[in-house]
């Protein structure tokens, strides 16, 4: 993974097949303290303790198409890589929430990405799952979700202008948001 | 294209995007229509997959194709990813490998247009002759 913005749409991905209806996507960044801490939360499945246990064994999958699952190791290991760690908060039935946390101000730090382009596609290939994004930089935030879009009346979601819309409304929203860093770590 | 920035822009556009559809007929019966999945798992994801997706996604709207394009999960091809897999109107889903944007412009002039075959695809449902 290049970036947090695969790491997302990859975790994500764990979430739809978990059958979640509700999916909130988190990254808090602390500026300050060089922390950024990316979560997606979901009402799907769950897992059970053993099964958590299991997932960063990178030769664990509850697939039968192969043989390895290389998500959650990979996520370790980009947290790691800058000193940071993963959490996984599960229970069979009550849903499931990953957090990784990161150090921004380690050369190691991975980019964040095309998070718009990637929300987009997201959008658009799940329009029965409530998917939250929430950005927040220290006191500022940025937000957007299926449902605040659907209120807006936005609902061609897989309309090909409105996804270079939209991908683009996130992407420069988050562009300004990222501007008020008043220091400057490996994030970008 | 004009920046988009705040929800106005968003709402406008909407608008904008409705009056057109309005305008077009719709067939949409997502059965008729051309279906294009993208396999976007961590495979998937790594080697490309949504530069392929937002490629399919772009082009089939300029060049006039009605078509769902979603993702779906590993196929258990990782070797050859990005996979598509593609399912004309009437026909067995045709699985695609190693489709990178120059690829996806050859599927889309070639098999989503004609239904002429191209190099690259992956024998997934093989069927008993009897």
């Amino acid at each position: 993974m290049v970036d947090l913005a695969m790491h997302m749409m990859d975790i994500v991905q764990n979430s739809i097949r978990a059958e979640a209806k509700n999916i909130e996507i988190e990254f808090l960044e602390n500026n300050d303290d060089f922390t950024l801490s990316f979560s997606v939360k979901d009402d799907g499945s769950g897992m059970s303790e053993l099964t958590v246990k299991k997932l960063s064994d990178p030769f664990f999958t509850s697939r039968t198409t192969r043989k390895v699952g290389l998500g959650i190791p990979f996520l370790k290991m980009t947290s790691e890589q800058t000193g940071g760690s993963v959490e996984i908060k599960s229970g069979l039935g009550s849903g499931t929430e990953i957090i990784a946390n990161y150090r921004t101000n380690h050369p190691d730090c991975i980019p964040l990405g095309d998070l718009g382009g990637y929300l987009t596609l997201l959008f658009s290939a799940n329009p029965e799952i409530n998917i939250s994004f929430i950005y927040q930089l220290d006191n500022e935030n940025f937000e957007i979700s299926t449902q605040m879009l659907l209120e807006e009346g936005i609902d061609d979601l897989s309309n090909a202008e409105m996804m270079q819309a939209i991908k683009s409304f996130i992407n420069e929203n988050l562009k300004e948001l990222f501007t008020k860093r008043n220091k400057t770590g490996f994030l970008c | 294209m004009n920046k988009i920035k705040t929800l106005a822009d968003l709402k406008r556009m909407q608008e904008n995007v409705k009056s057109k559809v309005s305008l077009r007929d719709k067939a949409s019966r997502a059965e008729d229509l051309v279906q294009v999945k993208v396999a976007m798992a961590t495979c998937g994801i790594a080697s490309g997959a949504k530069e392929v997706m937002e490629f399919f996604v772009v082009e089939l709207d300029k060049r006039g194709i009605e078509a769902v394009v979603t993702q779906t999960g590993c196929m258990g091809y990782c070797f050859a990813e990005p996979t598509v897999e593609i399912t004309l109107k009437d026909k067995d889903p045709v699985v695609f490998g190693y489709v990178d944007t120059k690829k996806a412009d050859e599927i889309i002039e070639k098999y989503i247009k004609d239904g002429e075959f191209v190099d690259g695809i992956i024998p997934r449902n093989y069927e008993t002759i009897k």
